[in-house]
């Protein structure tokens, strides 16, 4: 029966996969209308009404699913167990039914309302699917051992470089989750980096991994604007902010390989308003840590941005900042100059960055408070709650995971047709980030959660907006026009722009300093 | 200059008159022309206004009846006459005004009207061009801002160049005790097929407002400007096309107008997408994406070479299916094989070095 049952629900995968392809590319450039009803605003509460709104026979199909999670949660485990024999043959039959239902349920919607019915109940599933589990983990009614099988169940129905969006997110996702489960899942948790390798040869892998991440990172670059969007508009408000200034000192919260400054220094560089261009020099701070994460990396990055800079006849010098062990930054361990322009640039969570925890953001940002640098300019995603009533871990849960679909159908909208090498970005940066963010959410502190944005902290900082100029606006837009449609930029309280997919909020900059004086 | 109006005058508004002015008399101010001109001070023009109100409306009221409602001494019809006809204009006539020449109501309306029309017209004109000065003006910031973001890409793409080649040597470093020659070609060469994979993936897409305002022509192609190298071109028709944007109009600005054709599985999936001006990107390189991880590369015969390096590795991949079909060249290039080694020529260099200059950035 058990075999029966997984049979069929491949087989309904297989057909969703191929399915699922050409509904997407026929979608893509067109309206919202279309992916309104896919993944791009499922909330499992939310967007039933709106998918019931022309299609009442989703009602069934909701019903049917919610039956098939209560069966995939408790039901299955027998199975799952490989006690089928002992198991009672009701329920392996209840299990066909509820199957049958949604298989027949589907059919009849493919025949109604086109393709993306069955795409449709498959990412509801397993959405809902996840927020079991995701529920499972926590709040009062905690089991363990209930996450741990519907965990087994979501791993046999996703993959991660397999399927539609929604299953290779829920792949993260589940993986994610299972970290949760097994107390393996944390900020530092680098066990994705080495997914699909054997591992036989470490330093080979390392370095191939680097090679892979770096391929990823350019791949990323060229087919969303997330990191040149966040890059551009922070240094443009920091061209702005220091127009007049001789020496300038910007102090990089994250510099990882330094993309961000090249641009700025070719600006600096190339600036014509008569005036010598301005000696520059950046302080990036370092973390105790191996690979990416490494001083040796940061001091790499610091070479090539000197060769760079000397490249263009821009004056420069970097020097990096160690942060504590915890990762907590001390303003008395930067090195300060008189006379500089000081600007802290805090570039959080775009999709090549590591997770950082809040107190070592805090920390930065608390720097600043003392500093009180001329600018700071901050980027971080900009997670929009979807279930305001859902409380606790799942509330946040399921906003991750609104938020990853966004970004995810963003992503496949710049990578068409290059499965793999979304599969590629997706693997090296989205895993790790989707693993790190769910512990995130997992272990967040009530203190963490009242907190919100960094930008509602700064805020209540004391910190002072300064309003985005319509030249760096007109940069913004021009940037999204060289990328595929579908993302849009929006100003808030002047200071800050916002990167959004499909009217999504995807991620934010803005622009502040802590200097009273309003001639900034 | 000016007196009070002399109250010998005949008054014809006696019916209702009023006192008005604490002075004692009308409060008008009259000029001493021998044809008394009135000013019409704030305070009288209420009173006319009010007047006009209250008979229904200036096209209702005439100077007759304002001025019995007015009960103003010394208001003449002929006052009157002038400054209805101008507050039927909607002119609000605090200034003297001469219009002693005008007799007939009607015409001196619609000379009124006339003169308005001019004036009016005047005034769109000079609204249209502060509208053009404006508009010139926001277009010139957007070259401007235009041209710095073209240069801050091109920056930041050079930039990137230099690490990717750096992580490939890092690479190309670690294989060395293996394939110490064919590495230190072939290692780069992979970065530049990746750099032209994602190009033609990304950068050629929509570039419309680039194109619009056509201010770069072909450029806006040029986001990695190290992919046009001349070297590409014998063993990259797509990267021909695709990058050397300098030289020719853009290929894609009719949006699907890719001379390349589609390969096999992928067409039905993008067809009539926006992004199905990406179309090459099926072609020879649609594989080539995945060299990011060089274990799983398997480009058929022609690098058997390279695959062999790597066939000690395992793929990071488990499936090979679509790649394998992406293998079918659609232009296979007979010089292919020959030119491997010149394809293989070090990259490292990129464009930049090709240019002649040593420095990796530019």
């Amino acid at each position: 029966m058990s075999i029966t049952m997984n049979m069929d629900i491949y087989a309904i995968n297989d057909l969703d996969f191929s399915e699922y392809t050409t509904t997407t590319s026929s979608d893509t450039h067109t309206s919202d209308d279309d992916h309104g009803c896919n993944w791009n605003h499922w909330s499992p509460i939310v967007n039933w009404d709106a998918l019931t709104g022309d299609q009442n026979c989703f009602h069934g199909l909701i019903d049917s699913l919610m039956d098939d999670v209560a069966t995939a949660g408790v039901n299955i485990s027998p199975i799952n167990h490989l006690d089928a024999c002992n198991s009672p043959s009701i329920i392996s039959e209840e299990i066909t039914t509820t199957t049958d239902d949604i298989t027949n349920s589907a059919c009849k919607e493919e025949a109604a309302a086109g393709t993306t019915g069955d795409v449709d109940i498959n990412g509801l599933k397993l959405i809902h699917l996840m927020m079991a589990a995701a529920e499972a983990l926590s709040g009062e009614n905690k089991s363990r051992e209930l996450a741990r099988v519907i965990l087994v169940r979501l791993k046999e129905l996703v993959s991660p470089t397999h399927g539609t969006n929604m299953e290779r997110l829920a792949a993260y996702f589940t993986e994610a989750l299972q970290g949760l489960l097994d107390g393996t899942g944390g900020a530092h948790n680098n066990k994705h980096y080495n997914y699909g390798s054997s591992g036989t040869h470490r330093e080979d892998n390392h370095h191939r991994h680097q090679t892979e991440m770096v391929g990823a990172f350019q791949l990323l670059q060229e087919m969303s604007p997330y990191v040149k969007f966040s890059h551009f508009t922070s240094n443009q408000a920091i061209v702005e902010a220091v127009a007049n200034e001789r020496r300038v000192h910007i102090v990089d919260y994250d510099i990882m390989e330094g993309i961000q400054w090249a641009s700025l220094l070719e600006a600096f560089a190339s600036n014509k308003n008569g005036l010598p261009a301005p000696y520059l020099r950046i302080t990036a701070l370092s973390r105790t840590g191996t690979g990416r994460r490494s001083i040796a990396t940061v001091q790499e990055t610091g070479r090539r941005l000197t060769a760079f800079a000397a490249s263009l006849g821009q004056p420069f010098s970097f020097h990096h900042c160690r942060l504590d062990s915890d990762e907590t930054f001390r303003s008395s361990s930067l090195k300060l100059v008189r006379g500089e322009a000081l600007v802290f640039n805090c570039m959080l969570h775009l999709p090549h960055l590591t997770y950082r925890a809040p107190n070592s953001i805090a920390s930065f940002l608390n720097g600043a408070k003392s500093l009180k640098p001329k600018l700071i300019t901050l980027a971080e995603e900009e997670v929009v709650p979807v279930i305001s009533h859902e409380a606790g871990f799942v509330g946040r849960f399921m906003n991750s995971l609104n938020h990853y679909s966004a970004l995810y159908d963003s992503l496949e909208a710049g990578f068409p047709m290059q499965n793999r090498a979304r599969a590629l970005v997706e693997k090296v940066f989205f895993g790790p980030r989707i693993a790190s963010s769910v512990s995130q959410l997992y272990w967040m502190s009530e203190e963490d959660e009242e907190r919100g944005s960094w930008v509602k902290w700064l805020g209540a900082a004391g910190f002072r907006g300064v309003p985005i100029s319509s030249a760096n606006q007109c940069q913004a837009r021009l940037l999204l026009g060289l990328f595929n449609d579908g993302y849009g930029v929006k100003e808030f309280e002047s200071n800050k722009l916002v990167l959004d997919w499909k009217s999504r909020p995807l991620l934010s900059v803005s622009v502040w300093t802590s200097s009273s004086e309003s001639d900034s | 200059m000016e007196r009070m109006f002399p109250p010998k005058k005949p008054s014809t508004m006696n019916s209702h008159d009023r006192p008005m002015c604490v002075q004692g008399d009308s409060g008008l101010v009259l000029t001493t022309d021998p044809k008394p001109r009135l000013r019409w001070t704030v305070e009288l023009h209420e009173r006319f206004v009010d007047a006009v109100t209250q008979l229904g409306g200036p096209d209702k009221a005439t100077p007759k009846t304002i001025m019995r409602v007015m009960g103003v001494k010394g208001l003449t019809l002929y006052h009157l006459k002038s400054h209805l006809q101008k507050f039927r204009l909607g002119k609000q006539p605090h200034k003297e005004f001469n219009d002693h020449s005008i007799k007939d109501g009607m015409r001196a309306s619609a000379l009124e009207l006339q003169r308005n029309t001019a004036s009016s017209s005047a005034m769109i004109g000079r609204n249209m061009n502060e509208m053009q000065i404006e508009v010139q003006r926001r277009l010139h910031e957007q070259l401007e801002v235009q041209k710095h973001l073209q240069l801050r890409i091109e920056a930041q793409g050079k930039y990137m160049q230099s690490i990717l080649e750096k992580a490939y040597q890092t690479l190309a470093g670690e294989n060395m005790a293996t394939a110490a020659t064919n590495m230190k070609g072939m290692v780069p060469h992979q970065g530049i097929i990746d750099m032209g994979v994602m190009k033609e993936f990304g950068s050629p897409l929509n570039f419309s407002s680039f194109q619009d305002l056509d201010i770069f022509g072909g450029d806006q192609l040029d986001l990695q400007p190290n992919m046009e190298k001349p070297p590409l071109d014998g063993f990259m028709p797509i990267n021909e096309n695709l990058c050397l944007g300098k030289k020719r109009p853009n290929p894609y600005s009719g949006s699907g107008k890719s001379p390349l054709i589609w390969s096999d599985d992928l067409r039905l999936q993008d067809l009539g997408t926006a992004s199905s001006c990406l179309g090459p990107q099926d072609d020879p390189f649609k594989g080539d994406q995945i060299q990011l991880a060089p274990a799983s590369m398997d480009r058929g015969t022609e690098i058997d070479q390279i695959s062999d390096m790597y066939d000690t590795k395992p793929s990071p991949y488990g499936d090979e299916k679509k790649f394998d079909a992406s293998m079918k060249f659609e232009r296979p290039s007979p010089r292919r094989t020959p030119l491997q080694a010149e394809r293989m020529s070090p990259m490292i260099s990129t464009g930049s070095m090709a240019q002649g200059r040593s420095s990796p950035f530019g």
